[in-house]
């Protein structure tokens, strides 16, 4: 088979060519070198068809692109999604329960202890002057702050859970960043379904696939499946059907069972059987022993009780029977202060209103210092899942600069190994068959 | 990466550098209950325990006060039995006249209405000695009647610890019919008005005896009063003991260790000022600067 003077041509032509798609690959990865979720990009070169001239051999013809390809671990992304939900579900917690704790305003001379502690020692005021107007207003001004301050703290208390009910409902609700996310999935799905049916490699177009799946991540538990020819299938939180099947995305979202990420932390701050919750049940039962204590003492004393406390609103408030004028400190005459005595005793009682209060600061503190630590550890986790995945698919311009060079130098030998095929040609063509000219 | 791993260090540092800087100016050591769930907890109780020892002072400050007024009312009274017994010994002598007896019996009377209206000392608007009804005066002038009750004024002291710190007007000079101070008295004035035989009789003898036992009455009362004083003090020396100690164990839970945490925090600066050269020298190098 005669092989074409021009071949050389050709060959160096094909590596130009190669070197420089490449130069275009880490133009574009330099470019993208602050690209969120981007992936490192790579031409792959294989060397082209070569003649086959037998029995010689075969005589090599070059290079060609056989693609490009995204550099990218699969395994450290579902690392990665796994800490992204703790690390959503961490911070959402703990931001949370860090507004409780403010609300507690514990130690310090305005919380309900504090406030406990002023209403003893009005009883015990009254005790020692069990006569004086003076010690009856002032002992009903501090049951009344004292009331407040319970009835503020659980008010405060439910407008956090209210607040985190806001914010899923703006998250999860119609028009809300799940369902945008769900949209942009669908239809980035589409298109690099349609791209890779007609063997396109869209990896600028997964990479935001990517992205999107870590972002939703950290909102819920995400798994997500093959459909083949570059479809996926994304179920959110342990659901039954699929939030994101192909281009389809079903919404209102399907029921999730165990959400985690961002939504279950914030499913559980506002529900009525989450963890702020059953501090408003600690609260309500700190109140409630408040009431039944004191009123066990001071009823038999006066024939009235001293506390009323509503279960279903919970509100704690001063008997209306109880003013300054009607106020006893004991059952008999003028300086009876038995009542009064009893009651101041209360204060510190074992299994007393200060005890119940303490253990609930404390178990608000412990869980607080837990959704902390949690964070914390998630966050550290997924930074360094984070760092791993960089140093894979992340682009390190020290790597693109030395490619540069590469290439560089590539294309600048393909252009030589051109030239002096064409001065080869050059001595064939213009200086032969001119013998005696 | 780089970039990142060196954000995330100079922010952990600045985050303890603000938790040591906030421990300086709150001079806590816990400021919220996450910093420490149990000895927030702790400090909480020992606050209480705090705050009802220093009410338990303030208790027996009150105590003693009402103690104190009750014994000067009592020292008067006993001068007044005393100035009393010294009338009678003078009228039982046979050679007093009946002019005489009759003016030591009118002193006698004075000296009744004395004894009543210091039996009618008031403490911060309060009658002493008129047990609970401390709203009413154990006496009026017109009669010998008591009107208190016989409640006892109760304070207490320590936790469980409770002491009645009063004397009943009643216990001492009587309501005028029940053989004490007043009824006493009131014989002996009779006594020497009658001037009869069986009259001189009963004033060197029975009225004599009568008002011997009404000034251990009054001495039993002023050594009743005088141990619940002496009782008093001892308590309120254990409470400030006991409040000392409280004060120095919740300062240890909840005050923050000045030097210490001074310490911690030059150390933390110069924690975060060399991680700011290193973040400012890494993030600077890059082949970039190498390349012609």
């Amino acid at each position: 088979m005669p092989i074409s003077t021009f071949l050389g041509l050709q060959t160096s032509l094909r590596g130009l060519l190669a070197e420089q798609r490449s130069l275009d690959v880490t133009s574009h990865n330099i470019a993208n070198a602050n690209t969120e979720g981007y992936s490192r990009q790579e031409a792959t070169l294989q060397t082209a068809d070569p003649l086959a001239l037998p029995p010689v051999g075969n005589l090599g013809s070059g290079v060609d692109v056989a693609g490009y390809k995204r550099i990218r671990d699969s395994f450290l992304d579902l690392q990665y999604r796994t800490q992204a939900m703790q690390v959503g579900a961490g911070t959402t917690r703990a931001d949370g329960l860090d507004q409780v704790e403010l609300r507690l305003a514990e130690p310090g001379d305005n919380g309900i202890a504090a406030r406990l502690n002023s209403f003893w020692g009005a009883w015990a005021n009254l005790a020692n002057q069990p006569e004086s107007g003076a010690a009856r207003q002032g002992l009903i001004e501090e049951a009344r702050t004292l009331s407040s301050s319970i009835n503020s703290l659980d008010a405060g208390m439910k407008t956090v859970a209210d607040q985190a009910g806001d914010e899923l409902a703006t998250l999860t609700g119609s028009g809300g960043e799940l369902q945008q996310m769900g949209r942009e999935l669908a239809g980035l799905n589409g298109a690099i379904r349609d791209a890779q049916t007609v063997g396109g490699q869209p990896n600028d177009l997964l990479d935001r696939r990517d992205l999107l799946l870590d972002k939703l991540a950290g909102l819920a538990q995400v798994s997500v499946a093959d459909n083949g020819s570059g479809s996926i299938r994304v179920t959110l939180g342990g659901a039954a059907s699929p939030l994101v099947d192909g281009s389809n995305l079903t919404w209102p979202a399907p029921a999730m069972t165990s959400p985690g990420g961002q939504i279950g932390a914030l499913t559980d701050l506002s529900s009525s059987t989450g963890t702020i919750a059953s501090y408003r049940g600690d609260l309500a039962t700190f109140a409630q022993a408040l009431t039944t204590q004191v009123n066990a003492v001071y009823n038999p004393a006066s024939g009235t009780d001293f506390f009323a406390y509503d279960a279903a609103t919970a509100t704690l408030s001063l008997s209306p029977a109880v003013t300054a004028s009607s106020l006893r400190a004991g059952t008999g005459a003028a300086a009876d202060n038995s009542a009064a005595r009893a009651l101041s005793e209360l204060r510190g009682a074992t299994g007393g209103p200060d005890d119940l209060y303490s253990r609930l600061v404390t178990r608000i503190g412990t869980e607080v210092a837990d959704a902390r630590r949690s964070a914390l550890n998630a966050t550290a986790l997924s930074n360094s899942i984070q760092d791993r995945r960089q140093s894979a698919a992340g682009v390190s311009l020290d790597e693109e600069m030395t490619s540069l060079i590469r290439f560089q130098r590539g294309y600048q030998a393909a252009a030589r190994a051109m030239s002096t095929t064409d001065e080869m040609l050059d001595t064939l063509i213009n200086r032969t068959g001119r013998v005696g000219l | 990466m780089i970039t990142r791993g060196v954000l995330a260090d100079l922010n952990d540092v600045a985050t303890r550098m603000t938790n040591t800087q906030r421990k300086m100016s709150t001079g806590k050591e816990l400021t919220r209950p996450s910093d420490d769930p149990f000895a927030v907890g702790r400090a909480i109780g020992l606050r209480t325990e705090l705050d009802g020892l220093t009410q338990y002072r303030t208790n027996t400050a009150e105590a003693q006060a009402w103690t104190e007024a009750s014994d000067t009312a009592l020292g008067t009274l006993t001068d007044i039995a005393h100035r009393g017994r010294e009338l009678l010994v003078r009228g039982a002598n046979g050679t007093a006249s009946a002019t005489d007896r009759k003016m030591i019996a009118d002193e006698i009377d004075q000296l009744i209405n004395s004894a009543k209206e210091d039996a009618n000392a008031v403490q911060a608007g309060r009658a002493l000695f008129s047990g609970t009804a401390t709203g009413v005066r154990p006496y009026d002038m017109t009669s010998d009647t008591y009107h208190g009750d016989t409640g006892d004024v109760v304070r207490t002291i320590g936790p469980g610890v409770s002491v009645a710190v009063n004397v009943r007007a009643s216990d001492v000079l009587g309501d005028g019919t029940d053989g004490k101070m007043i009824n006493t008295l009131r014989d002996i004035a009779a006594h020497l008005r009658g001037g009869t035989t069986a009259d001189q009789t009963a004033l060197s003898t029975t009225d004599v005896t009568a008002l011997d036992r009404s000034l251990d009455d009054l001495l039993t009362a002023r050594a009743h009063i005088g141990a619940v004083s002496s009782r008093l003090s001892a308590a309120d020396g254990r409470l400030a003991d006991l409040e000392e100690s409280s004060r120095g164990l919740l300062s240890k839970t909840e005050d923050a260790d000045m030097a210490a945490t001074l310490v911690d925090y030059s150390m933390q600066q110069s924690v975060y000022q060399s991680a700011l050269r290193a973040g400012a020298g890494i993030v600077q190098a890059s082949l970039l600067d190498f390349l012609r």
